[in-house]
């Protein structure tokens, strides 16, 4: 296990906090983007330019949408985009034990 | 694992991290940003505690008040002014408790928002059941005792049902021994009968509440 295996995609900070918080919801979930915002402490203008890095990976989708009259936009974690996180928290998990050995 | 690469080798290297995550991640440091992130979500969801806590004390002052002005009414129950105690002190509960899920509910969509849907759609449908089997009993001539202890049993086994279903539902399995000792208070209010029984739903079904709050609390600081 090298750290040449680790998705450069998820490997950084920011992005990971993304798809971690994103990782956390229920299976199925979207959640708005002012809310994952919040849940990250993220300027919107700073969560665009992940999310969009994101999608183009085919990590994550956003659906726009409306809440009454007002615009929405929900942000989900793909399947392709959960189980690249789980395989790169195992690479972390296995790399932690490398070491420690 | 072996490693041939030169020392300081820039070719073939791990992809740095972007420009503005200047600090590159270290296995402890991402598992960690994983770990605090995951507790983020979750103090953002509905917190058992909450619940718990404000169901405890509104049975345990709910159902305390009922005892105290039945135990001294003619019939033995409920009396109007213990009544609407009663049902102001449900009703604030109820509240919080709106305001508390709706608030971890904002902002999200999908499969657990209709699962929570038809969770909460399950609480109205019962007690509307609860309600009419209560009429069908007064209908039926029952005695104020027997319409108190049909009236709370059931209103106790609904709660405890739904506790259970919570507990199934989301994996928590305080929500599920506490739905299950509601079950048994239900029986044993019943068995007692009034006004004793507004005192065993007082104290076991508000203090159970208490000790799942309690409860909830300890694994949470574990997790």
């Amino acid at each position: 296990m090298t750290e040449a295996e680790l998705d450069p995609v998820i490997h950084s900070a920011s992005r990971l906090r993304v798809v971690a918080t994103l990782a956390a919801l229920e299976r199925g979930d979207r959640i708005s983007f002012p809310r994952l915002g919040k849940l990250l402490d993220m300027t919107a203008g700073n969560l665009s330019t992940h999310l969009r890095r994101l999608e183009d990976a085919g990590y994550v989708t956003q659906t726009k949408t409306h809440v009454g009259r007002t615009p929405a936009t929900y942000v989900e974690l793909t399947a392709t985009g959960r189980l690249a996180f789980e395989r790169y928290t195992q690479t972390l998990t296995e790399l932690l034990k490398g070491a420690q050995q | 694992m072996d490693r041939h690469e030169a020392p300081g080798g820039a070719s073939g290297r791990a992809p740095r991290p972007d420009a503005d995550d200047a600090t590159p991640l270290d296995p402890r440091e991402g598992l960690a940003i994983v770990a605090a992130q995951q507790r983020r979500v979750r103090d953002s969801d509905i917190d058992s505690r909450v619940l718990f806590g404000t169901w405890g004390l509104a049975w345990l002052l709910a159902y305390g008040v009922q005892w105290w002005e039945s135990s001294t009414s003619p019939t033995g129950t409920a009396t109007p002014r213990g009544g609407i105690a009663f049902g102001v002190i449900l009703l604030v509960a109820l509240v919080v408790t709106l305001v508390h899920v709706a608030r971890a509910g904002h902002g999200l969509a999908g499969t657990s928002q209709q699962v929570g849907a038809m969770y909460g759609a399950a609480w109205a449908i019962g007690f509307a059941g609860q309600g009419l089997v209560v009429a069908g009993v007064v209908k039926a001539g029952a005695s104020p005792e027997v319409v108190a202890v049909v009236a709370n049993a059931i209103a106790c086994l609904v709660v405890g049902m739904m506790y259970m279903a919570a507990g199934a539902l989301w994996r928590e399995r305080a929500m599920y021994v506490i739905g299950a000792w509601m079950i048994v208070t239900a029986g044993a209010a019943s068995l007692v009968g009034m006004p004793g029984g507004y005192l065993v739903l007082s104290l076991a079904g508000g203090g159970g509440m208490l000790v799942g709050a309690g409860i909830s609390a300890l694994y949470r600081r574990r997790a």
